[in-house]
């Protein structure tokens, strides 16, 4: 980031935007247009600026029919992949002599209801012995399945559980794809953008026959004095005080 | 026939040790641990899909309820972030001062990591003495920006306002008695032979494998690596500052100890540069009233007292961000946990949790 900020010049300013689904740089589905476009337009110029980066020539130069779209933004490169041969591409990343991305640093979604596909995977690389970075990501259709990196990083176990859990995108050969910030009993996936900021726990979980192993207390009025366990709960508003 | 098999007991989520809601199942033979699986998630509060429905400025009250132990690192690596996708420039002075009070949120979270993990060890004298030196940082924060615990004490493109009179002297101050309280402390720990014994070779993690995990902070420094993001991708002017990024060895408990011991010395070097150094002028850029940063995302990370704190932050040109992503340290170093834990005993894992150091509030956001 900064060290590399000073090095070229801008030359090319808003990378040309490809046919299918660009990142957020370059299209602004639900923002207000006309009121930041103008005051924002002189400052956008240093922040787009490209940047000379190894990782974005070599993967452009090793699958150059895989890489969608590079667009850069305050000093960092983001490349927009195909997701076919991911697997092999986070392998390459890591494994290269020139690149050595062996710390996937942080892996997210972000949900774009409006666009073709709706929904962006987001992989955030770093190289402890080069220090460099990478922002890669991947565009999916709704329902549409990824492959799972986390036989590449482990790290990616948790965060694509965390991705599962909050957007419902599904990684194909995770170990555990389970939620992991909601409970289980959980509907519905919190950070899409058509899920309500606030609303009724109640409308969110599934209830269903507790069986002792699970231990699942519900606290609700009809038990408060018994304070007893509650082995059939209904959706039909219990609890819900 | 006598048969034995595993036994599945769980640790927490109420447990004293484990420093928050935190849950792990674990599969014993006997003592043993053959494996473990943390559940997290108890407090989880979607801060998330919270600053997606909020203005840029309000979402930094949130960022201190992440890491609530080290609420300055949060504040930021927040505007920081927030700053770079603006492309704001903080002036020099806002700059050092941000400095002062990371390094001296460094050293109090270290305390307080110190003195619970030398009392969950069963060392309750140096819980005392750790809090005494915690609470002169807190009354410097308190009369910094009138908390004790959630700062909200930074603002995008500086500082709300400069320090009080007399808070530098008061800063000096600690940092002339610092080392000799760090001298206690190590004269009860660092040789003691009940503290070596339930440290030295306890819950070790190769450095392979912690690059692998993706583990950050003291815990990747004490198996050896050397990353620490204000070396690496310095932020807040800490490529001014000469300091030592202290490594470890063998990657256990112990070094963990030693490597957090040595930052504490090292922020005490980097305060007492940023004070001698310290800048006249503004403590803010001029912002607009309305933040509305243009289109475009940004990933930025610093170096929390935990660890790589990372900001994900996606901006469509509007008021409020589209997507706002906290890549938590503690998340990502609790998943090391089992890695470090299994083959070990149940009696370890006490000293294993306190080792990384996990804040359960950053961890489930």
């Amino acid at each position: 980031m900064a060290d590399d900020k000073d090095s070229k010049p801008a030359s090319a300013p808003p990378p040309p935007a490809p046919p299918a689904g660009g990142g957020p740089p370059s299209d602004k589905p639900s923002g207000p247009p006309g009121a930041a476009a103008a005051p924002a337009a002189p400052k956008a110029d240093p922040l787009k600026e490209t940047v000379p980066s190894r990782a974005v020539d070599l993967l452009k130069e090793r699958f150059a029919d895989q890489v969608l779209e590079i667009t850069y933004y305050a000093g960092a490169a983001i490349s927009v992949i195909r997701k076919d041969r991911f697997a092999e591409i986070a392998t390459f990343l890591r494994d290269h002599a020139e690149l050595r991305m062996d710390y996937l640093s942080n892996l997210t979604a972000a949900h774009w209801p409006k666009r073709d596909r709706p929904f962006e995977v987001i992989y955030h690389l770093f190289s402890i012995s080069l220090r460099h970075r990478l922002t890669i990501k991947i565009l999916l259709g709704e329902g549409e399945e990824t492959p799972s990196v986390s036989s590449v990083w482990p790290t990616a176990n948790w965060h694509e559980r965390e991705v599962f859990d909050l957007f419902g995108i599904r990684f194909t050969g995770h170990p555990d794809m389970t939620r992991i910030l909601m409970t289980d009993e959980w509907v519905g996936h919190p950070l899409r953008k058509d899920y309500p900021l606030e609303g009724n726990p109640g409308d969110h979980v599934q209830y269903r026959e507790v069986t002792t192993a699970e231990h699942v207390y519900r606290y609700d009025k009809a038990n408060i004095r018994g304070f007893g366990w509650k082995k059939e709960v209904e959706k039909t508003g219990v609890g819900r005080g | 026939m006598f048969r034995t098999e595993d036994m599945e007991i769980n640790m927490g989520p109420q447990h004293p040790s484990t420093h928050g809601v935190l849950r792990l199942k674990l599969q014993l033979d006997g003592e043993q641990i053959k494996d473990m699986r943390p559940v997290i998630g108890y407090l989880h509060r979607g801060v998330e899909k919270l600053s997606e429905h909020r203005t840029y400025s309000m979402i930094e009250p949130l960022t201190d309820r992440l890491d609530y132990v080290a609420a300055i690192s949060e504040n930021l690596g927040y505007c920081g972030a927030v700053e770079r996708l603006m492309g704001l420039q903080v002036p020099p002075r806002a700059q050092h001062i941000r400095v002062v009070l990371a390094e001296l949120q460094r050293i109090a979270s270290h305390l307080l990591w110190l003195g619970t993990h030398a009392l969950d060890l069963g060392a309750m004298t140096v819980f005392f003495y750790t809090f005494r030196e915690r609470e002169i940082i807190l009354d410097l924060f308190e009369a910094f920006c009138g908390a004790r615990l959630t700062y909200n004490s930074m603002r995008i493109g500086g500082l709300l306002e400069d320090v009080p009179r007399g808070w530098f002297d008061r800063v000096r101050h600690f940092l002339k008695i610092f080392p000799g309280r760090m001298k206690e402390y190590e004269d009860l720990l660092t040789v003691n032979r009940i503290f070596l014994g339930r440290t030295k070779g306890v819950a070790v993690l190769s450095a392979a494998d912690a690059i692998a995990y993706g583990v950050s902070g003291p815990p990747l420094r004490a198996s050896g690596v050397n990353y620490d993001v204000r070396k690496a991708l310095p932020y807040s002017s800490y490529e001014q500052f000469e300091f030592d990024v202290p490594l470890g060895s063998h990657g256990d408990t112990y070094d963990r100890y030693l490597v957090r011991m040595e930052e504490m010395r090292q922020a005490c070097r980097i305060i007492r540069q940023a004070l001698d150094r310290m800048p006249e002028g503004e403590v803010k850029a001029k912002v607009p009233k309305y933040i509305k940063p243009p289109a475009g995302e940004v990933y930025h990370v610093v170096e929390s007292p935990r660890g790589e704190q990372g900001f994900y932050i996606v901006s469509t040109g509007g008021e409020m961000p589209y997507r706002v992503r906290f890549r938590a340290p503690s998340f990502v170093n609790l998943q090391a946990l089992p890695v470090m834990c299994r083959g070990g005993l149940v009696a370890d894992v006490v000293a294993a949790i306190g080792s990384i150091d996990i804040v359960l509030g950053d961890c489930d956001r």
